[in-house]
């Protein structure tokens, strides 16, 4: 390595206690926004419903994100591929061989785990760089892959699914499925984090070669890791499907979603049980509603970037610290990143 | 495929490699010294590529001319980036540098879209259409320029990297920088030229690129992508091997996009993959940064 290795300070989540300190606080504000969204629905329709409908698929993806990116520390940037493999699992059983919508979803799953299992072998070798750029060039070549090959996916015609039935509860049907899949997700990460396979995640992050000499199966961890993310990406994608009945490669591929899922984990906090879920609503708020209120035209990327480079500078491990009160909102705090990492 | 056909595709990524070469090569040595991925890469590329359009649609200023002038102003700029941003962040987890980087490939573009409309544009000067035959083989003078300006400038940057005292700071950066250090090499100072020079030779592509080819605000992120893949099969940090990588991914992006033009990037990329599976560190794996 050519730059000096200092490293950040270790931070290992705490498993013993879910509700003490830090963690208390976000699963006290989870609780909160718990209840809120529950009863959500009742109150509000339409733009609104389809809007926390959307964050709720991001914040579940940013779940899944967070199991190879925040837990296990491979800066995967390549997820929306499990999404856009679920899409079309979905969209093609539903549509070519008329199966119903939950076992046409389990396909999707299924063949966004697969996918995760059969590329990530290889590529989990790569670290730093090189499996950064190998998930994006993956996602990338796939999403291709599925725009010409026009005879099995539509090519960019698209495909078309059919209808929720009865159409007026469509809104509230797929706002909830959307937050059971959140939940699932929280309870997934809760349940696996306590566990070995939890720790040997957490190894991987911290050491890899130290966790691979006391005996655990890095390549098991990495893939799991790996293949969970792509089921959490899997169902928002079948749920995506379904919901939009309509999946066209250039949508579900983009990469702007990889971008989502790793600014809402960031933002909240890599490596967190909650941290992926809050982040999801700060991303929104700040995203969604500050462009919305905003009389910036078409600036809002420019916003965007903005805000991505003052996190990145000031903030990179997620502002649920401040809010936790683990650290004071001071400049010092603020400017403790730039102090350890310029040069 | 016959012979005559053969041939023009041999010449066309012949001359296209050297282009492609000048924009892997300043992120080459920006990933080799700074040892970051500069997704902004392809934004530099394309304000280079603008500024030679601004100059010679509203001064008519001739497109090779305009070159050092966009070196220069991407050269400023890219320092500036460097120092006061980059700089405060660079030994930061790698999480960090790529999604700063994102961020201002984000801005660049979307302010390029914003004030310049997302329009196809060309360059035109007089001669744009114009070329010579080998034959039956057509190569435009514009393109053989540029082939040629790409490689003076790959043999300058050789120079200065081997004979001057700042190109043997960043050299010595790249190696060990703490022996740099005591060497009196001021660091910012040296990682913010470097960074620099990579804009500049962005700059540099992209003024050559708008000469052959179309422009768009969203040119750059596709040109990015392939300088990674052109530094993956030609190693990190050696110019001959950045100049093989550029000749041997301008053949497969040539090719593939005969006989399958609609997976031309998914073949790309793909051979990207299997070289890193094969080989995680490149074909001619790391060469003199490290």
């Amino acid at each position: 390595m050519n730059v000096e290795e200092k490293k950040a300070p270790i931070r290992i989540t705490r498993f013993d206690g879910l509700f003490r300190g830090r963690q208390r606080l976000l699963s006290g504000l989870s609780g909160v926004l718990f209840a809120f969204l529950f009863i959500f629905p009742l109150f509000a329709s339409g733009f609104w419903l389809n809007t926390l409908t959307s964050l709720l698929l991001l914040a579940a993806m940013a779940e899944g994100w967070n199991f190879i990116g925040g837990y296990t520390g491979y800066a995967a940037f390549g997820n929306v591929a499990f999404f856009g493999i679920g899409a079309y699992g979905t969209a093609l059983s539903m549509t070519k061989l008329h199966w119903p919508f939950f076992p046409g979803m389990i396909v999707g799953v299924a063949a966004a785990v697969a996918f995760a299992i059969v590329f990530g072998l290889p590529i989990l070798r790569l670290k730093g760089h090189y499996f950064a750029i190998a998930t994006v060039a993956l996602a990338t070549a796939t999403g291709e892959v599925a725009n010409s090959w026009t005879s099995f996916t539509g090519g960019s015609a698209g495909i078309t699914l059919p209808f929720f039935h009865p159409m007026q509860l469509s809104g509230q049907y797929f706002y909830y499925l959307s937050l059971l899949l959140v939940v699932f997700g929280l309870f997934l990460t809760w349940y696996i984090m306590k566990r070995k396979l939890g720790y040997s995640w957490v190894a991987v992050r911290e050491d890899e070669e130290a966790a691979n000499m006391m005996g655990i199966n890095t390549t098991w961890a990495k893939v799991t890791a790996f293949a969970l993310s792509a089921v959490m990406a899997g169902f928002a994608g079948g749920i995506y499907a379904y919901w939009r009945t309509f999946v066209l490669a250039e949508e579900v591929f983009k990469i702007d979603y990889t971008l989502q899922m790793i600014l809402a984990t960031v933002f909240g906090g890599p490596g967190t049980i909650f941290g992926p879920f809050i982040g999801a609503f700060i991303y929104y708020i700040l995203v969604t509603i500050l462009v919305f209120f905003l009389p910036i035209g078409q600036l809002h990327a420019t916003l965007l970037g903005t805000i991505i480079i003052l996190v990145m500078v000031f903030t990179p491990k997620g502002i649920m610290d401040f809010i936790s009160g683990k650290r004071k909102l001071t400049w010092r705090a603020l400017l403790e990143n730039v102090r350890i990492y310029r040069v | 495929m016959n012979s005559l056909e053969l041939t023009q595709c041999i010449v066309n990524a012949l001359l296209l490699s050297g282009t492609l070469a000048l924009v892997a090569i300043g992120f080459s040595i920006v990933w080799g010294i700074l040892n970051i991925i500069n997704l902004a890469h392809g934004a530099f590329l394309m304000i280079g590529a603008y500024i030679t359009y601004w100059l010679f649609t509203l001064y008519g200023v001739d497109p090779f001319l305009s070159l050092p002038i966009s070196m220069i102003l991407l050269f400023i700029g890219g320092y500036l980036v460097q120092r006061y941003l980059i700089n405060f962040v660079i030994r930061a987890p790698l999480l960090v540098t790529f999604l700063l980087t994102f961020a201002l490939e984000i801005i660049i573009m979307n302010l390029a879209v914003v004030f310049w409309k997302g329009d196809l544009r060309s360059v035109t000067p007089s001669y744009a259409g114009m070329g010579f035959a080998l034959g039956e083989v057509q190569v435009p003078y514009v393109r053989l320029a540029a082939f040629i300006l790409s490689l003076i400038l790959t043999g300058l940057l050789h120079l200065f990297m081997t004979y001057t005292k700042m190109g043997n700071a960043i050299r010595a950066t790249g190696m060990d920088i703490d022996a740099a250090k005591l060497q009196g090499v001021k660091i910012g100072h040296t990682y913010a030229v470097t960074f620099a020079l990579g804009a500049a030779l962005a700059a540099a592509a992209g003024s050559l690129i708008s000469i052959s080819f179309p422009i768009d605000p969203t040119m750059g992120g596709a040109y990015t992508l392939r300088a990674f893949v052109i530094c993956v099969l030609g190693g990190l940090g050696s110019i001959p091997g950045v100049m093989m990588g550029a000749l041997l991914y301008a053949f497969i992006e040539v090719f593939s996009g005969i006989w399958a033009p609609s997976l031309k990037d998914a073949i790309a990329l793909l051979v990207l993959v299997l070289v890193l599976i094969v080989r995680p560190t490149g074909i001619a794996g790391k060469a003199f940064y490290h």
